[in-house]
């Protein structure tokens, strides 16, 4: 098994965001691929701390992390494809103040898995507890990694059980049946 | 071989109405010619609704600056419908350009190609009630309809029958029953602020939205290829089930089988010819949307069915000796009385006591509050009334706005949360003459065509009607048991953002007043008929598409009669 760190360095040059031609009909689909090519809006310094933050917010477990789906080379590609100037300039700056808190203590990407974790959480308990709105392009960070994993196959049907074609309608499920969605 | 150009009838516009129109006029044996100004829509080729999410670009996010270039106008009033994958169903802005009259504001989406907007369109499917065709007449305000509600009723129900509509029976006057397959049942959470709401307040009623979703599909229905709703959410995108209805999943097809379709795209009309001699239309001139070339179509009957905006357009354009102003205008009400719903009042709050609950499927509706005000309860500050659309459904943890990080997190998403409860009122925006759309007198589309013109404005009553939506909206959560009730300030949406355009070629029994007969017949020129949302009186405060069909249903059928009594 690759360690993370490996993963990690395979995610950074491989997020060129090749289109690729979905099985189903014509639709161009932003994948990640193992080319070597470099992000193509993130530097490979921001895409190592995009990596990081995605894997700590939404871990492996029994399901699929952000790692597994490529939650941050969907980010790359949203930055490129889909964003404006404004909205790519917001998302710089926000990674800038993230990175700048996150390693105010010494080198955040440096951290053990206990140590990043800890650090990490109390950036995230401070976004959702300050007004303030410097942490605001933390949510909205948090934003992009949230919807894009379980936008991916693997975070909407194994992590969240959706389902494609419900065809039925149960107006009133028990939780714990881990029914899909 | 030549194309033919002679027909029995020529409908203009292959949408909600058209698409009846010429359903029935098929029917009833003529050679229909359809006219649609947009390019063909396959189902097959062109639908988008068998994409998951992560099959479609940016996660089907149109980006952000093609929204900037090409849908400013589009994307802001519906941001849940336009898609990447979709996003051809929409017009671009930028290439089809119109007017707001100074301090106006006007948004005019829309859908050029087959079947036009009946493939994007939200589905809620209402009649109106007995008191919508007598309000005008009993409060002195603009014209009387020259029809009834049981004029009307028969032919709802037909079209019902066709169209197939979830609901359920409730016995209501102000909205009477349609002709019904089996209703989307409530949320337990919906119950519970239903229980609150009629407890509270007699009179007012929560029950499941109306829609034109299919879930007993009929012989008819599956004979055209039809099948039930599959609870996917992904109608914005055309649907390969056919379990909405669209003109281009029902009737056009309805109409094809007969032989008696011809279909031309990419045609926009740009004239109907006058004869003084005959009194009646006797050409319909279109530019060709490719190559820009003319040509002429004749037929001794006319429908137009482009859109209450482009019919009236198409009027004012065909400018004669003998109309001056405009085809079928001698009354002047051509393009005046443009009406919209309006919306931009609600409220939401969250209801405890189901968070161990969630549902399976994602359907099309949610709950639906029947108008009471100046029906059962008849203390108002303003006239008419509004409607509720809304729902109960999991808060969820949307865009991963909570706080969190790792497994919890990640978990959390699986649960449902608090369950929101939120309504938002539909209101009767009144008819106003000053209210119309116009040719701009020099600035032209790429075809040649007039810009549109548009100068509409809310009136006091639509703006203390939206008040009081908003006080009401809260005070019904309130009475169900909801915490953490938010209520946005009324903020009226602008003119057409709920996309119910109506009323520019109104229907009255006086030539001198009204455009239209009550067959939706021009008191001018007896072979032109409109049934797109152009003949309504009143706007009512019901999303209007079924009226539209049911009219256009009533006036095929007379249409046909006369043609066949040799009257026309």
């Amino acid at each position: 098994m690759k360690t993370r760190r490996e993963f990690l360095r395979e995610l950074i040059v491989s997020v060129g965001g090749v289109s690729a031609l979905a099985a189903c009909g014509d639709a161009p689909v932003v994948v990640a691929t193992a080319t070597g090519e470099p992000g193509r809006f993130h530097t490979p310094e921001e895409m190592e701390l995009v990596s990081r933050l995605s894997e700590l917010i939404i871990p492996r477990t029994e399901t699929p992390g952000a790692l597994d789906v490529n939650v941050p080379g969907y980010i790359d590609g949203l930055m490129a494809d889909w964003a404006s100037e404004e909205t790519r300039a917001a998302h710089r700056r926000a990674l800038t103040e993230i990175s700048s808190r996150l390693s105010a203590n010494g080198d955040f990407l440096a951290l053990d898995e206990t140590g990043a974790e800890a650090a990490l959480a109390e950036l995230d308990r401070s976004a959702f507890e300050e007004a303030a709105d410097e942490l605001g392009g933390y949510r909205t960070f948090k934003g992009y990694v949230t919807r894009s994993y379980f936008a991916t196959e693997g975070g909407a049907r194994e992590e969240l059980q959706w389902v494609g074609v419900p065809g039925r309608w149960d107006p009133n499920v028990v939780v714990s049946d881990r029914q899909g969605v | 071989m030549a194309e033919a150009t002679e027909f029995d009838a020529i409908v203009v516009g292959s949408g909600m109405s058209g698409g009846m129109s010429a359903k029935e006029l098929c029917e009833r044996g003529l050679r229909v010619l359809v006219l649609e100004r947009g390019p063909e829509v396959v189902p097959e080729r062109d639908y988008t609704d068998q994409l998951a999410p992560w099959e479609t670009k940016n996660f089907d996010n149109v980006s952000q600056d093609e929204v900037e270039r090409h849908y400013f106008r589009q994307y802001p009033g519906v941001p849940y419908a336009l898609k990447e994958s979709n996003k051809d169903f929409w017009v671009k802005d930028d290439e089809h350009d119109y007017v707001e009259a100074e301090g106006t504001r006007y948004e005019w989406l829309r859908g050029y190609h087959t079947a036009g907007r009946s493939i994007m369109w939200s589905r809620q499917t209402y009649r109106l009630g007995p008191q919508d065709f007598e309000e005008n007449l009993r409060e002195g305000v603009a014209i009387d309809w020259p029809v009834r509600y049981e004029d009307i009723a028969p032919w709802y129900e037909k079209v019902e029958t066709f169209v197939g509509i979830a609901g359920s029976e409730e016995g209501l006057s102000q909205l009477p029953d349609s002709v019904f397959q089996p209703a989307f049942e409530l949320t337990e959470a919906e119950k519970a602020f239903k229980r609150g709401v009629e407890a509270a307040f007699p009179g007012r009623n929560v029950i499941p939205a109306r829609v034109a979703h299919l879930t007993d599909a009929t012989e008819e229905q599956r004979s055209l290829g039809r099948s039930n709703c599959q609870l996917r959410n992904r109608c914005h995108h055309g649907c390969v089930f056919r379990a909405y209805f669209s003109s281009l999943n029902a009737t056009l097809p309805a109409a094809e089988r007969t032989g008696n379709l011809t279909m031309v795209h990419n045609a926009i009309v740009q004239s109907l010819e006058y004869d003084p001699e005959s009194n009646r239309v006797s050409g319909v001139r279109v530019v060709d949307a490719e190559t820009n070339e003319t040509r002429t179509y004749t037929s001794r009957i006319v429908f137009l069915n482009a859109s209450a905006i482009a019919s009236a357009m198409i009027l004012l354009q065909s400018q004669s000796e003998s109309f001056p102003t405009g085809l079928a205008n001698r009354s002047d009400q051509v393009g005046r009385n443009l009406m919209d719903h309006v919306s931009g009042a609600g409220a939401a709050g969250i209801m405890r006591g189901f968070d161990d609950r969630k549902v399976f499927g994602r359907r099309p509706g949610g709950i639906y509050i029947p108008r009471y005000a100046n029906v059962t309860e008849n203390d108002k500050p303003y006239s008419r009334g509004f409607g509720y659309q809304g729902g109960a459904s999991p808060l969820g943890h949307a865009n991963g706005q909570i706080p969190g990080i790792g497994r919890e997190f990640k978990e959390s998403h699986r649960r449902p949360g608090p369950w929101r409860v939120s309504i938002g009122a539909f209101g009767e925006q009144l008819p106003n003459p000053d209210n119309r759309v116009t040719l701009h007198p020099t600035r032209r589309d790429r075809w040649g065509n007039p810009l549109a013109v548009f100068e509409v404005r809310y009136s006091r009553n639509e703006e203390i009607m939206l008040e009081e939506a908003r006080t009401d909206a809260i005070a019904m959560l309130e009475a169900a048991g909801c915490e953490q009730i938010v209520s946005a300030p009324v903020n009226l949406t602008n003119p057409g953002n709920r996309i119910h355009e109506m009323g520019s070629a109104r229907m009255g029994r006086d030539p001198a007043e009204s455009v239209l007969n009550g067959w939706c017949q021009a008191h001018d020129v007896p072979n032109l008929f409109m049934t797109d949302g152009a003949f309504m009186t009143s706007a009512a405060c019901q999303n209007p598409s079924l009226t539209y069909m049911a009219f256009s249903a009533r006036a095929a059928n007379y249409a046909a009669d006369l043609l066949g009594e040799g009257v026309l």
